[in-house]
């Protein structure tokens, strides 16, 4: 196979997961959502006196006494151009910071997850139907070419979308509000990673059932599966401080939240690097057991980038060699 | 000089699991044994369920033989390499809906691993060659069985394939379809190109093929020049590839 004959390749397979993807009304369905998301933080103003405070201790007065009245002149958050005003009680820094939070974790990182699990999951079971395939199949290019040049096309329209997400309601909050927080930018690759290890599980299941019902129960289950082994394995760390008067975790169980751990990808660590990349421990409290890992030492963002990079590989190449022995 | 011997199968057999836990087999092909030579037409015929599918999926590495081997163009089946030399029409002719007819051939280009810039002018000339450079961006969702199958045409011959294996390929063309079809089919033999045609339709395999192979029950009943079938057949009447068949075909049935 010669270089432009496969770059040639590759890029049809991209435009082709290109085209495929705005055929599904769930594209125009997340178009529509990232947009009504970029207008609501273009209709957010910040508006009145804003105080300066750092932390919530402000609110005490020297005494260490709760102050009835903390400010008789807060100022104002408008959301919906105006149509909702309410008093703002936090600096106008930490309340974008807390709406980015809600935006990075909530909104793009859950709703736009599944939203695009949900789009993408027919995506390979449809070009692997033996009626289409087999014309495609019987050509020359490699299978794992096919495959590989598919999970790209995927991975590269998931990035379009995440950017559009991120850069939109950044620029909206930055320019309503004044700050700008690049860190927030940071979403967009831990998004695409989120999704592309979810993704290369859903690939495993498509090269093997050929199915889109299975391939997006089974990529939803697996992700739920991942969040709860990575958030598991936190909490068997943190138990023996965090729950005291409990007794402790036999060592059996440790050492197996430890391998399944470092085994599977792990979702729960990306929303950690977000809080991180927001700086949310400023100005809002944490998960106890995300705090006590970073705290400890016991959180390796490399390694734990890295081994669930290594996981979406590896789930790939079995897929790749699952497809080459696969019949039409 | 002998011709070049294009594909050839030894002795290939093929089963598939049936039931719940695979135990009990169905055989789709039993001991096959065929050999094309460069420049033949051979008419691939024979009852549903006679194994002529799997036959193709086997030569284009779509399936793996259960026993026996084969080569295509030299080389085992499983180099998909030599899929470069071949051109397949299927008889469904599902391409992907949401592609227009220009970029369903691109696409097709692309995985034959053309150079990239011998194929636009390539898939101007197949569109013009099938009558659909009149369509080349109307979605393909729009087009009827027919114009798909002309589509199909068009893809397989992007690599000028050297093999052209055809499944039925006259299924939902019109009249016009037909001819444009069988002229295509004579063009491809008359430069040379060898030519597996699978077709119920008995009459077109007499007029286009020189060989005739029946597949009935997974194995090879007949494997026969056209001009000796003609001969034996002693009539030369039109229709006679149906008569020289039906006893075989009637054992089926009984």
């Amino acid at each position: 196979m010669n270089a432009p004959a496969a770059v040639n390749a590759f890029r049809w397979l991209i435009w082709d997961t290109i085209r495929q993807s705005i055929a599904s009304r769930i594209f125009w369905v997340m178009l529509v959502a990232s947009g009504l998301c970029i207008v609501f933080c273009f209709s957010i103003s910040l508006e009145g006196a804003l105080r300066e405070r750092t932390d919530e201790v402000g609110l005490y007065g020297a005494d260490g006494k709760l102050l009835t009245d903390p400010d008789r002149n807060p100022g104002v958050l408008s959301l919906a151009f105006g149509a909702i005003r309410m008093p703002l009680y936090r600096t106008g820094a930490s309340e974008i910071q807390f709406l980015e939070a809600l935006l990075g974790r909530w909104v793009a990182g859950l709703g736009g997850l599944l939203l695009a699990l949900i789009w993408t999951a027919g995506f390979l079971p449809e070009f692997l139907q033996p009626a289409s395939a087999t014309i495609f199949l019987a050509k020359p290019i490699p299978r794992w070419c096919l495959l590989t040049g598919k999970f790209l096309g995927v991975a590269a329209l998931v990035t379009a979308m995440a950017s559009f997400f991120f850069f939109g309601t950044w620029l909206g909050l930055g320019i309503r509000t004044g700050f700008w927080q690049a860190s927030y930018l940071l979403g967009i690759p831990l998004l695409v990673l989120n999704f592309a290890i979810t993704y290369g599980f859903s690939v495993l299941l498509a090269t093997w059932s050929r199915n889109t019902i299975t391939c997006l129960f089974g990529s939803i289950l697996f992700w739920l599966t991942c969040f709860g082994m990575n958030y598991g394995r936190h909490a068997a760390a943190a138990w023996s401080t965090l729950m005291p008067d409990k007794p402790g975790l036999p060592a059996s169980f440790r050492f197996l939240a430890e391998c399944g751990y470092w085994l599977l990808p792990k979702p729960a660590d990306l929303v950690m690097l977000l809080d991180d990349a927001l700086g949310l421990s400023e100005n809002f409290g944490q998960i106890k057991e995300f705090e006590f890992v970073q705290q400890h030492g016991q959180f390796y963002p490399e390694l734990s980038i890295l081994t669930s990079l290594l996981f979406t590989v590896a789930m790939i190449a079995i897929a790749a060699r699952r497809l080459r022995t696969a019949e039409f | 000089m002998t011709p070049a011997v294009v594909f050839e199968l030894e002795r290939v057999s093929k089963t598939y699991p049936q039931g719940i836990l695979g135990r009990r087999r169905l055989t789709a092909l039993d001991n096959v044994s065929l050999r094309a030579q460069a420049g033949e037409a051979i008419g691939l015929v024979g009852p549903n369920r006679a194994g002529k599918s799997t036959l193709i999926k086997i030569l284009l590495a779509l399936a793996a033989p259960t026993s026996g081997s084969g080569k295509r163009f030299g080389k085992p089946l499983s180099k998909r390499q030599t899929l470069a030399r071949v051109g397949y029409v299927h008889e469904s002719a599902a391409f992907p809906r949401y592609l227009n007819a220009r970029e369903v051939l691109h696409l097709g280009a692309a995985f034959s691993l053309m150079q990239p810039a011998d194929i636009p002018a390539r898939v101007a000339q197949l569109l013009e060659s099938v009558g659909l450079h009149d369509r080349p961006s109307e979605p393909i969702s729009t087009f009827s069985k027919g114009m798909l199958q002309r589509l199909g045409l068009a893809q397989a011959l992007l690599n000028d394939p050297e093999l052209l294996v055809m499944d039925e390929p006259a299924e939902s063309l019109d009249a016009n379809g037909r001819h444009l079809l069988h002229s295509l089919i004579r063009e491809q033999h008359q430069r040379g190109r060898t030519v597996l045609l699978v077709s119920h339709h008995l009459e077109e395999v007499e007029t286009l093929c020189d060989r005739v192979v029946a597949l009935v029950g997974g194995r090879i009943v007949l494997d026969q020049p056209m001009t000796e079938l003609r001969r034996t057949a002693a009539k030369q009447k039109p229709r006679f590839l149906r008569e020289v068949l039906q006893p075989f075909y009637s054992a089926v049935r009984t």
